[in-house]
């Protein structure tokens, strides 16, 4: 490239610049202070609005006062200094979409920070949007297979539901959103893992996790680390759904986790004080309800005029010793379709994953399940009921009768079964194949500490001999009396040769 | 009991004293003086007296503006500022201040509230480069 080029480049680039004298409307900061500014002037500004400081920082519009407003930096406010220009963006915060984001980590901004390169987004999205509305939403009726037997079997949860993972630190909130995201290989699901306050270890293990099982290739990382401001871990969850409803639009289905929303209320939480908004119960501000509903609110499922396409969110919040009746929990509780409550108690004893059984409920995903699911687990689920009854009854008297003592073995089975380990997903006919054997009796006469191996033989020997079953259950989603006395018939030779 | 704001303050002083003169407005602001005392206010003193004087601007349709300039500029082009400013801001009265700030390189700059028209080549320089940085 010769001097000559650069220079009439430049020459030819300096032609065609124009620039108009324009009026601007400009703020001076008054003060400045844990990632908030209070800045005079910018009278017409609206709120959520970017404002621009003049090291390069963003700032958002969250207060507008009679003579100031309050803005949340995003990024390192230190550089910011009393008496600085401010001036007004005119657009709502908004962050790039692509498809080039799929299989990367990005920052509550939509950039990337995993060192692989900028991504060229052409369109971007606000963060802020009305949830569709009621015309243009159909009502849930496909399923998103999680691979888990018990969420499948018991809570099952279809394409636009809202889903809250529930529980204590340390019951494995977070292992049963990894298991589902690893199921959906192959299920034509965009799952994006929204990581809010976490700790960067963690995050580069799932990552790493996720790598290794494949599912980057249809995975979208957000993260706001607990390294990074109040404001972005604010943000993140809303950058998350404008990428998800990006992919929504094309017509595709989403999966969105909020990993977790204790932590987002809690650095919303310190926005507000540091704001001075008036602190309400547990010191969170008075629209904390609000902050989660109008998130959640935009999972959907929308009708084929309006495009198709799904969210599916699964939010996720943090108890203090299994209390679910502080704030975040009842409020996110409210707002979801059900919830998935996972319990301490459970998984000391080895019950992983911890699911209760009894307080989990998917209030719209039962019409998602798949014919053959239901037949299956219908009877599961009262099984499992009578059992805990009689579990706590029969530790009274010994002496029990016929009746009472098989519901009890067949109840220990059903939790046996219900046990899986981290990332081993069950396909859905396999899940139908073992819980048919449980609710008809089949493995009532094999020993408890034989049901794990004796349910993977079966289900490896039914695949290869009951293929009209399974056919039937893949195609049609139920199967026919003849799929079934095939299957019954496998099932009894398959358990004649495991007793021996 | 509610805080009272700064603006509604100042206004409320503007509103009392208004078309009162001598001893009447001598007690007026006697009273004032002691309310904002009482609300623990006297600290604030310098934000109430810069309210009450966008209260008084707005009122009799006063545009105070701050011209910036890398040379003195002289009368007709003042004259020609002041016209400017008359008609824009729809002002009856300006009060116009000028200041010579070399860093400007050259033009003019006219803040009028929280409004800035910047015509300096300080300013034209950096829009060139924020442009072909984006280019």
């Amino acid at each position: 490239m010769s001097k000559n080029y650069i220079v009439e480049n430049l020459k030819k680039q300096i032609g065609s610049f124009k620039s108009d004298a324009q009026a601007e409307k400009v703020g001076h900061v008054i003060e400045v202070f844990d990632g908030i500014a209070k800045i005079s002037g910018l009278s017409d500004i609206k709120a959520s609005e970017m404002v621009s400081f003049p090291n390069g920082e963003i700032g958002v519009t969250l207060n507008l006062e009679e003579d100031s407003i309050g803005v949340i930096i995003l990024g390192d406010f230190s550089k910011i200094h009393e008496g600085d220009e401010v001036k007004a963006i005119g657009t709502i915060l908004s962050v790039p979409v692509s498809d080039l984001q799929i299989g990367r980590v990005l920052n509550a901004l939509g950039e990337p920070i995993d060192g692989k390169g900028a991504i060229k987004a052409v369109k971007s999205n606000p963060i802020e949007k009305v949830a569709p509305g009621v015309i243009t939403r159909l009502s849930v009726s496909q399923a998103v297979q999680t691979g888990i037997k018990a969420i499948d079997a018991l809570i099952p949860i279809g394409r636009g539901q809202r889903e809250l993972i529930i529980g204590d630190r340390q019951t494995g909130k977070t292992a049963i959103v990894i298991d589902t995201i690893l199921n959906q290989k192959g299920q034509d699901m965009i799952c994006i893992y929204v990581s809010i306050g976490q700790k960067d270890s963690k995050l580069r293990k799932l990552q790493t996790r996720l790598e290794e099982g494949g599912a980057m290739d249809y995975t979208i990382i957000v993260s706001a680390g607990s390294s990074e401001s109040a404001a972005l871990s604010y943000i993140a969850p809303y950058t998350g759904v404008s990428i998800a409803e990006y992919f929504m639009d094309q017509g595709k289905d989403v999966l969105i986790i909020y990993d977790d929303l204790s932590k987002h209320a809690v650095a919303y939480r310190e926005i507000s004080l540091l704001l001075r908004r008036p602190p309400g119960r547990e010191a969170f501000p008075g629209d904390v309800f609000y902050l989660h509903s109008r998130l959640l609110e935009r999972a959907c499922r929308r009708n084929k005029e309006y495009g198709g396409g799904s969210i599916t969110a699964l939010p996720i919040v943090e108890t203090q010793s299994g209390d679910v009746t502080a704030y975040i929990p009842t409020n996110v509780i409210s707002i979801t379709d059900g919830q998935i409550f996972l319990e301490t108690d459970l998984f000391y004893k080895g019950i992983r994953p911890a699911v209760n059984v009894g307080l989990s409920v998917s209030r719209v995903g039962s019409n998602a399940q798949i014919k053959a699911m239901k037949k299956v687990s219908g009877t599961l689920k009262l099984d499992l009921a009578q059992f805990r009854e009689l579990e706590a009854f029969a530790q009274f008297g010994s002496d029990l009768d016929e009746g009472t003592k098989s519901q009890l073995e067949r109840g220990k089975r059903a939790v046996e079964v219900l046990k899986q380990p981290q990332y081993a997903p069950v396909a859905t006919e396999d899940q139908v194949v073992t819980l048919y054997a449980l609710t008809k009796g089949f493995m009532d006469d094999v020993a408890i500490d034989k049901i794990k191996s004796f349910e993977e033989g079966l289900t490896e020997y039914a695949r290869k001999n009951a293929k009209t079953f399974y056919k039937e259950v893949i195609e049609a989603k139920m199967w026919t009396d003849a799929g079934e006395q095939e299957l019954v018939k496998v099932i009894g030779e398959y358990k004649s040769s495991f007793v021996k | 009991m509610a805080t009272i704001s700064i603006n509604n303050l100042a206004r409320a002083i503007y509103e009392s004293s208004e078309k009162k003169d001598g001893m009447e407005l001598d007690i007026v602001m006697k009273k004032a003086v002691s309310l904002i005392s009482k609300k623990h206010l006297m600290s604030k003193s310098k934000e109430i007296l810069t309210q009450l004087e966008k209260i008084i601007d707005k009122d009799e349709e006063v545009v105070r503006a701050k011209i910036s300039s890398r040379i003195k500029i002289d009368k007709k082009v003042t004259d020609e500022i002041d016209d400017f400013i008359r008609k824009r801001y729809k002002a009856k009265h300006t009060v116009l201040e000028f200041v010579v700030d070399e860093k400007l390189l050259g033009g003019i700059k006219i803040e009028v509230g929280d409004e800035i028209i910047d015509m300096t080549l300080k300013n034209k320089i950096k829009k060139l480069q924020d442009y072909l940085i984006t280019q």
